[in-house]
């Protein structure tokens, strides 16, 4: 017994050998490798082979500014921060709400836009926090809608999918009573469900952040120095507009 | 048991499959308990979410037991019908193991919880299918895709004169088959069975993607709140070997008990 827990002990350990790569290395490189998941509309998305949505337009807007080319990579969300600490890519940029559990994994810049978890139901289902009792909910594995929903009081059970988009369709095949997400995506899933659903209240409030891996402080000071340029000379309210008709930077 | 030595084994009798199946449930009881008190020993990020781990472990042996008793009346029946003489009975049976196993099992669970119920729904069958049943649906048909090829190798192995001979004293071909084939077949399949029920109980980790909270999904619900796979990973690995173990010991122990002195 105590042999296993010593070799457990001693496998977390080997977790994080390898050195992420510094600004320097990045600039030197010339190419800045970004991970997303792309199933995230209209933040992140894959539209065939083509990576499209709000934070993919401003990551690419970033590297421009930084004077970089891009590399994406698209992983499932809950591998993101994992393959962060294993250097498989310099910084993610996948709607990550900054919680104190994320800040202890990984580094968050400032963050990218404001947002909170909107409960989303078929017409004449729960739209209240209260309304959640005893009902079921989807949301997506890994999330901060799964933590905030299992704090909700009496709650039934909750559903965890792969991807936001398989959490949604859930909800729509009646497999569920409602589903917790993004309120932008929900605004998005409303429209494009015409008359089907149905948005109720905010859950909570969130800040979304980009993540460089725990420690790199250079590429960290760069990408928030870009962040702010791109928000000061109207890249970013550009950007924005294009996708939600509003300045979603949080105030 | 209490048979005296001397005698010749007997073939198994309810009493003693009866003896055999409650040992396995008690050990299985007892491996969960074991579990359990382990789990709970190991430090963050295991022993405060241990509780989990054992309810995935549950669910993915509830799915295996379930799905693999109905995946062998499968394999039973369409393994016969794979060996009838008859072309009608041989046909269907030739096309499901075809679709079943010419096709990957994920594909088959998410086609089974995605795509069947609206399909069902537009010929007019109104079917609720939550995750649960939608993996046992899936896993037991593929399951029982292969179950049937390993009946009729069974089958076919049995020397064709053994056939020939019963039915000339005058049995009926499905005599024949209950009285004479099957009791051979079934003892000679009983190894690559349980070879199949072992890579079922692996297979059903596939259930994680329709939020089946078996203990794949457990364990990756668990590494994506605290990131640290390699803990979690390691763990999830153990408990299926332990399972799998289990489950070895008391086929091992079926194997012997259907074993008859051979010629």
């Amino acid at each position: 017994m105590k042999k296993a827990l010593l070799t457990l002990t001693a496998l977390t350990l080997l977790a994080s050998a390898a050195q992420a790569r510094t600004w320097d290395e990045i600039k030197k490189s010339g190419t800045v490798r970004i991970a997303t998941e792309g199933a995230f509309p209209p933040f992140n998305l894959l539209k065939g082979n083509q990576l499209t949505g709000f934070e993919v337009d401003l990551a690419n807007a970033l590297a421009k500014g930084m004077g970089l080319k891009v590399q994406w990579v698209t992983q499932p969300f809950d591998n993101l921060l994992i393959g962060l600490n294993q250097d498989r890519y310099d910084f993610v940029i996948a709607s990550h709400g900054i919680t104190p559990e994320r800040a202890r994994a990984v580094d968050f810049s400032n963050p990218h836009y404001c947002t909170g978890g909107s409960i989303v139901s078929r017409v004449g289902g729960p739209k209240t926090a209260a309304d959640l009792k005893g009902k079921t909910v989807a949301v997506q594995v890994g999330t901060t809608y799964l933590q905030n929903v299992q704090k909700v009081p009496g709650v039934g059970s909750v559903k965890t999918f792969p991807k936001d988009t398989d959490a949604q369709a859930a909800l729509l095949a009646g497999r569920t009573d409602a589903w917790v997400g993004d309120k932008f995506t929900g605004l998005d899933l409303v429209k494009a469900q015409k008359g089907k659903l149905v948005q109720g209240d905010l859950l909570f409030n969130e800040r979304i952040g980009m993540a460089v891996k725990k420690g790199n402080s250079s590429l960290l000071r760069e990408l928030n120095a870009a962040l702010t340029k791109a928000q000061q000379d109207g890249t970013y309210a550009k950007i924005s507009n294009q996708y939600f008709g509003q300045d979603i930077r949080c105030r | 048991m209490t048979a005296q030595r001397t005698a010749p084994r007997q073939p198994p009798g309810g009493v003693n499959l009866l003896v055999w199946l409650v040992g396995a449930a008690a050990a299985f009881l007892l491996l969960f308990f074991v579990i359990t008190l382990i789990l709970r020993r190991i430090p963050d990020p295991i022993g405060p979410r241990a509780d989990l781990f054992v309810q995935g472990a549950r669910m993915t042996l509830q799915l295996t037991l379930v799905s693999g008793l109905i995946g062998l009346v499968i394999g039973i029946l369409v393994g016969i019908a794979r060996t009838s003489a008859v072309w009608l009975v041989r046909a269907p049976a030739g096309l499901f193991v075809w679709l079943v196993r010419g096709t990957p099992l994920l594909v088959q669970i998410l086609f089974v919880y995605n795509a069947l119920p609206p399909l069902l729904q537009s010929v007019g069958i109104r079917l609720e299918l939550n995750e649960f049943w939608s993996a046992v649906i899936a896993l037991a048909l593929n399951v029982g895709a292969y179950n049937a090829e390993v009946i009729r190798a069974g089958i076919l192995a049995i020397p064709r004169g053994q056939g020939e001979a019963a039915r000339s004293l005058g049995l009926s071909g499905g005599q024949t088959m209950n009285t004479i084939i099957l009791p051979q077949a079934l003892r000679i399949v009983v190894p690559p069975l349980v070879n199949n029920l072992v890579a079922l109980l692996k297979d059903s980790s596939l259930a994680s993607s329709i939020a089946l909270l078996e203990l794949t999904l457990a364990g990756s619900r668990v590494s994506s709140e605290t990131f640290l796979p390699i803990p979690v990973l390691t763990t999830v690995a153990c408990v299926y070997l332990a399972l799998t173990t289990v489950m070895t010991l008391f086929t091992d122990q079926l194997e012997k008990r259907v074993k008859i002195a051979t010629r």
